[in-house]
């Protein structure tokens, strides 16, 4: 009897003992942005890491078995879904074995289920569209007001899957906003003097950029999403682009520079490299650098 | 080839005419107003803690599973039928010392996948190969619950023996099994009913280790599958992977199975009269690749692939033991985004054995891939397997893929 009363009497101690992580919580991103993102909610009872490097086209990750190890370990995965990372993470996630980061778990987070969707096709899609998401567009992580509102996700399910800390969570969320804040007035202005400046995207990737900072794009050196441009193609956009005066072209700084530096070239354009994810370059180390970044290599080219 | 982008060939009056297809109408700038939107994001109310929403699928794919269609079409030409063949080879048979080829369907492969409840994902494939009615290829219920990095697998399923025995015909190089599948594992590979229990290790390197019971259907495999019911054949696979710095992967699998082999004479669709001789079947394969990861920069990706069979069974009636093995190596070049370059090197009897001489095949392929959904593959072989001279084959290859069609693993 007494020993029975000695076991409940440590299993009641245990319970409450359990209740506190002693570890952080492990979050795994699909980019480099999200693992920033959740790094400034999560303050230090969270370690992030992402799967892609910043210096990769987040659509064609090799799904490399290695992946699965900090997967198999992840409290929660943050993605950025509409069909971005199809490719690759799907067999993933269930081969990381981890019932915590399934679909419909609690650790599965797909963030763009806190922004508002663009380039939603409209009537029946298929893929003579090219490589057409037909969730709608999914790069929509650089506008700051999408960023704050992943952010805001995140420190949500934070504090759902860590109640303990639920606060350190919502101070954290704020500071980010504070830091997000202090850089607004910077921003707007710099907002403003790219208003109306016209640009011809490699990738339909910059709908969010273009719509937050009031770009106009006239038009895409893909003939299609994911689709390489054929010479009709080309000539055209090239008459187009001296036709309506475009002096920028823009590419992501993983692409091959081959052929949108000719366009370019030829219609009298500048080619404009810019990063779309954290760790795009080594400088690039934050979300903040990272708009940073590309609205210093806009303003030059305007 | 930039000058002909140049050429104003289409009148730039046209094409002012058009409305520029892509206005992005400014929205949402007033220039003061972030911090004030900044403020009012963070003061909005949290979502309520119990949603899990993902932006939902379009059209009628609400609750039907992901359905896809793969078509493998091949025309080809040889100077006599290859000696063997894998069911989902192109079917080229007739007499044996005469011409063949012309147009073969080589497979249709139709795909259902879907997450069952949450505890399961299923996998259904079913195959028509070279139009010869509908076959289960797979269909299998896999967990994704369990804990402690197991995953059972249940139903019929290609089984975890080395490496190309997993993968459906569209996932391989070559429009060709490697000779060893159809030698060591049966026609179709080795895919039966049965249970498979695999156990991803708490490591820091991936290191996984599967085992499986099946039951094989006797007469489907030269090595495996002579054993009555109540005798199951079991593997078991170890497969490790290490990343080489970033652009350089060595993916390595091992595997035991031991069973029956059918005695000798024994055909498909009959039935035993007992256990056949025992058999151990032994397989090494390697995987390398070379891919950097920002891979769309200019497409350059080498791989290398390899794999040993070596197998212990004895013939019917003397019981004397036979020890045969063979192996395949293959070398697959992206050169661009769209072309690709491979050659493989079958050979099989060393050493041989009574129930498999020496032969060997080498095999050369170009191929083209105007997309991740379709390919278009020039392939050419010459076979030494028997004593009728060696045959030489060219085949092209279309394939295609529609639908939903879950990303492959590594």
């Amino acid at each position: 009897m007494l020993r029975t009363s000695k076991y409940f009497l440590s299993l009641l101690l245990l319970v409450p003992a359990g209740s506190v992580r002693a570890e952080p919580l492990r979050v795994v991103t699909s980019i480099e942005t999200f693992a920033d993102l959740a790094r400034s909610v999560g303050g230090a009872f969270v370690k992030a890491e992402s799967l892609a490097r910043g210096y990769q086209d987040p659509h064609f990750v090799e799904a490399k078995p290695s992946l699965l190890i900090p997967l198999s370990r992840a409290d929660l995965l943050v993605y950025a879904g509409l069909d971005l990372e199809i490719g690759w993470l799907p067999p993933l996630v269930q081969g990381s074995r981890n019932p915590r980061i399934q679909p419909g778990a609690k650790g599965n987070l797909d963030a763009s289920t806190a922004i508002e969707v663009l380039d939603l096709p409209a009537g029946k899609v298929d893929r003579g569209q090219g490589d057409i998401h037909p969730r709608g567009n999914p790069h929509y992580w650089l506008p700051p007001l999408n960023a704050l509102k992943v952010a805001k996700e995140i420190a949500a399910r934070l504090k759902e899957l860590d109640p303990v800390h639920g606060a350190d969570y919502d101070t954290n969320l704020q500071k980010f906003g504070a830091q997000l804040k202090a850089k607004a007035s910077e921003w707007s202005r710099k907002a403003a003097a790219l208003r109306g400046l016209k640009v011809v995207p490699y990738h339909k990737s910059w709908s969010y950029v273009s719509d937050w900072l009031g770009l106009r794009e006239i038009g895409y050196v893909e003939i299609k999403p994911g689709i390489p441009p054929d010479p009709k193609h080309l000539a055209e956009l090239i008459l187009r682009m001296k036709a309506e005066s475009v002096r920028v072209l823009l590419i992501e700084s993983f692409y091959n520079r081959g052929i949108a530096g000719q366009v370019a070239d030829s219609a009298g354009a500048k080619l404009l490299v810019l990063p779309s994810d954290v760790g795009a370059t080594p400088k690039i180390q934050s979300y903040l650098d990272l708009v940073d970044a590309v609205l210093d290599a806009l303003a030059v080219a305007k | 080839m930039i000058a002909s982008f140049f050429s104003p060939g289409t009148a730039l009056a046209a094409l002012l005419a058009q409305a520029s297809p892509v206005d992005t109408v400014p929205v949402s700038t007033d220039s003061n107003d972030l911090a004030k939107q900044f403020d009012s994001i963070l003061a909005a109310p949290a979502p309520p803690s119990q949603t899990r929403k993902t932006q939902g699928p379009a059209g009628s794919g609400l609750m039907n599973p992901d359905i896809s269609v793969i078509f493998d079409g091949t025309a080809g030409a040889a100077n006599r039928p290859r000696a063997s063949s894998a069911g989902d080879d192109p079917d080229f048979t007739g007499p044996a010392a005469r011409r063949t080829g012309g147009f073969a369907v080589q497979e249709v492969e139709v795909g259902f996948q879907s997450t069952v409840d949450p505890y399961f994902a299923a996998n259904v494939f079913l195959t028509i190969p070279n139009l010869q009615g509908i076959e289960v290829e797979e269909a299998y219920a896999v967990t994704t619950s369990l804990p402690a990095g197991l995953q059972l697998k249940l139903g019929v399923f290609r089984s975890a023996a080395g490496r190309q025995n997993e993968q459906h015909l569209h996932m391989q190089d070559f429009s060709l099994r490697p000779l060893l599948n159809q030698a060591y594992l049966g026609a179709d590979g080795l895919r039966s009913p049965g249970a498979q229990l695999s156990w991803l290790l708490p490591l820091p390197f991936f290191l996984r280790l599967t085992g499986e019971a099946l039951t094989v259907t006797p007469g489907t495999s030269p090595t495996l599958g002579g054993g009555l019911r109540s005798s199951p054949t079991f593997l078991g696979n170890a497969k490790t992977f290490a990343a080489l710095g970033e652009a350089w992967s060595l993916f390595l699998g091992a595997t035991v199975a031991t069973g029956h082999a059918p005695p000798a004479g024994f055909t498909e669709g009959n039935n035993l009269d007992g256990n056949g001789p025992r058999t151990l079947l032994a397989d090494g394969d390697l995987y390398l690749k070379y891919m950097p990861p920002n891979h769309v920069m200019n497409y350059f990706a080498l791989s290398v692939q390899s794999e040993y069979f070596w197998r212990r069974t004895a013939t019917d009636g003397s019981n004397q033991v036979q020890t045969d093995a063979g192996f395949y190596a293959q070398i697959v070049a992206q050169l661009t985004r769209r072309w690709h370059l491979g050659a493989r090197f079958d050979q099989l009897g060393i050493p041989a054995s009574a129930i498999q001489p020496k032969g060997d095949r080498i095999s050369g392929m170009v191929m083209c891939t105007p997309s991740e959904f379709s390919r278009v593959r020039l392939q050419g072989e010459r076979e030494k397997v028997d004593s009728g001279g060696a045959i030489y084959e060219a085949l092209l290859l279309l394939e295609f893929s529609v639908g939903a069609h879950g990303a492959h693993p590594f």
